[in-house]
């Protein structure tokens, strides 16, 4: 006979079972449904050769290259800049009002919906500062997109850092930037590296922001610089299952190219994992 | 109060207090520290001593809504004056926290951390180094073993190498805020026989909340009791004949 208790951690730990399994699931539903239609299309060709035939033949190689370079544009700006905000926010403002209309501004920034970056970007970098439709406006936009990400895991990996090690090093006679610099930072760096990874998923995959500043709908050649129109993996799966000339012909190529944003993201996710256990092994043993 | 010490007065302090926001946690201490002795500072938590330590390196200023009035003169030197670098009073007065806090580097980089950053050249910092673990008492155990990561020593090791690491600086004080009181009855006669011998070269005050260690490694004692000094005198004078009955009552252990 079970007592209350007992039941009821069993009723708990059950649905707690089911909650996961679902989500795994799902997971797994998704994977197995891109893979199984995808992975038939690609090949050598595939990702290293143009778009052919009214986008319904041929590769993807410069939507791959053009989110690649969105991916590489968008961390050069927000990964610095976010850093250094979260440093600023953490270690140097007095807490008070402008501090708590900054935390506000970031908070909701961090909640706007993609499109409106999107337009944002339009207004600003498009047109404003008369970048044009382009890689730097892209670039820019996206990262404005995930600066409040990089911020939020930045701050809160400067807060793992122990009060021990500050007080430690301050004791020494030692400044207090040379103290964040050589013993704060270090010990935040993989907690930063986590934000780094959730937000290049995001830059690979966002659609609207690009759509708008710069994305282009079929152009067969690689951007030749900052200011050049690019193709990006996720706009260009839009067009071609939405737009493109031939939907039901080119539903392969579809596949094929969910996949390989998939295998991007899943890519740069390992490379992040490990820079990460890099730095903590770094500094445990 | 002692008057005149052999070897002069390293830290005078006059009509010290300090207020946590409208808390009055210090009120007027007055007290001269000894050069090359250690000071212990005894009395039961609460009552002010770890936090009159942190008035000496100016830690305190860290802490919000912290005030300060009243004079500390370290080396004739009031370091509470608008004109003194922080940084560099704390390079002359060390601080080893009660608990051990090694950086999350190699034994070796922990030494030089100090120095490097203070200026010693790549070709000096090997001697440095191997100096500050000498003088830590710390070498023999790790001379082998200098690029393994310092978290791996045991907890009394740690705390030699904080020790160290401070006597890397090349300070003229050294302030020790209950430094034994996380670890084992081993770890801390090494630290106490460590601290003797760095007298000979240092000005130590030391908060403990043990009364045998005071009464073992101290030259003088000040009695610190709800913010304010009760009495400060030669270790002996303290232990077997205070002046005060707050001060009998409590090294006879009738509260604390």
């Amino acid at each position: 006979m079970f007592s209350n208790a007992k039941l009821n951690e069993k009723i708990a730990f059950t649905l707690l079972k089911i909650a996961t399994g679902m989500v795994v699931a799902f997971v797994m539903v998704i994977l197995y449904y891109i893979i199984s239609n995808g992975y038939s299309v690609i090949n050598l060709e595939f990702i290293t050769s143009m778009p052919r035939n009214r986008m319904t033949e041929g590769g993807i190689f410069p939507a791959i290259m053009g989110t690649a370079y969105l991916i590489v544009g968008s961390m050069a700006v927000a990964l610095p800049l976010g850093i250094l905000s979260a440093i600023y926010l953490n270690e140097y403002a007095q807490s008070g009002r402008t501090t708590w209309a900054i935390e506000m501004a970031i908070s909701n920034l961090a909640g706007t919906p993609s499109v409106v970056f999107g337009l944002f970007g339009l207004a600003l970098f498009v047109k404003y500062l008369g970048f044009g439709p382009s890689l730097i406006s892209a670039s820019l936009t996206l990262a404005l997109l995930i600066l409040p990400v990089i911020i939020r895991a930045s701050q809160e990996a400067l807060l793992t850092v122990p009060k021990e090690y500050r007080e430690a090093s301050l004791a020494l006679g030692v400044t207090k930037w040379e103290t964040i610099r050589r013993v704060v930072l270090p010990a935040a760096i993989p907690g930063m590296i986590t934000g780094a990874i959730l937000s290049i998923g995001r830059v690979a995959g966002e659609t609207a922001p690009i759509l708008l500043t710069g994305a282009a709908y079929f152009l067969p050649r690689m951007p030749d610089s900052i200011y050049s129109q690019f193709m990006a993996l996720p706009y260009h799966l839009y067009v071609l299952a939405t737009s493109g000339t031939n939907i039901a012909q080119t539903r392969p190529l579809q596949y094929g190219t969910a996949l390989v944003l998939l295998i991007i993201v899943l890519c740069v996710n390992i490379v992040a994992v490990s820079i990460r256990s890099h730095y903590r092994n770094k500094i445990k043993r | 109060m002692p008057e005149n010490y052999d070897n002069g007065t390293e830290v005078e302090v006059r009509d010290l207090n300090l207020w946590y926001g409208e808390n009055h946690a210090l009120h007027d201490i007055s007290i001269d520290i000894p050069k090359n002795s250690v000071t212990a500072l005894i009395g039961p938590s609460g009552c002010g001593k770890s936090t009159f330590l942190r008035c000496l390196n100016r830690m305190n200023d860290l802490v919000k809504n912290c005030r300060i009035e009243g004079k500390v003169h370290i080396d004739k030197q009031n370091i509470y004056s608008k004109d003194v670098d922080v940084v560099d009073l704390r390079k002359r007065v060390g601080m080893v926290f009660q608990k051990p806090n090694p950086f999350p580097m190699s034994i070796h980089d922990n030494i030089a951390y100090g120095p490097r950053i203070h200026g010693t050249g790549k070709k000096n910092i090997r001697g440095v180094v191997e100096e500050a673990l000498r003088s830590g008492a710390l070498w023999d155990e790790v001379s082998e073993r200098l690029d393994k990561s310092a978290l791996d020593l045991s907890g009394g090791q740690q705390q030699r190498l904080c020790i160290a690491r401070t006597l890397a600086v090349r300070p003229e004080v050294i302030l020790f805020d209950e430094p034994c009181s996380a670890l084992d009855p081993i770890s801390t006669s090494k630290i106490e026989e460590l601290i003797l011998e760095l007298k000979k070269k240092y000005t130590i005050v030391i908060v403990t909340h043990n009364m045998q260690q005071a009464a073992r490694i101290s030259d003088y004692t000040g009695f610190f009791l709800t913010g304010e000094l009760v009495e400060f005198d030669k270790t002996e004078q303290i232990f077997e004949s205070p002046r005060e009955k707050a001060t009998e009552d409590y090294i006879t252990g009738r509260f604390g």
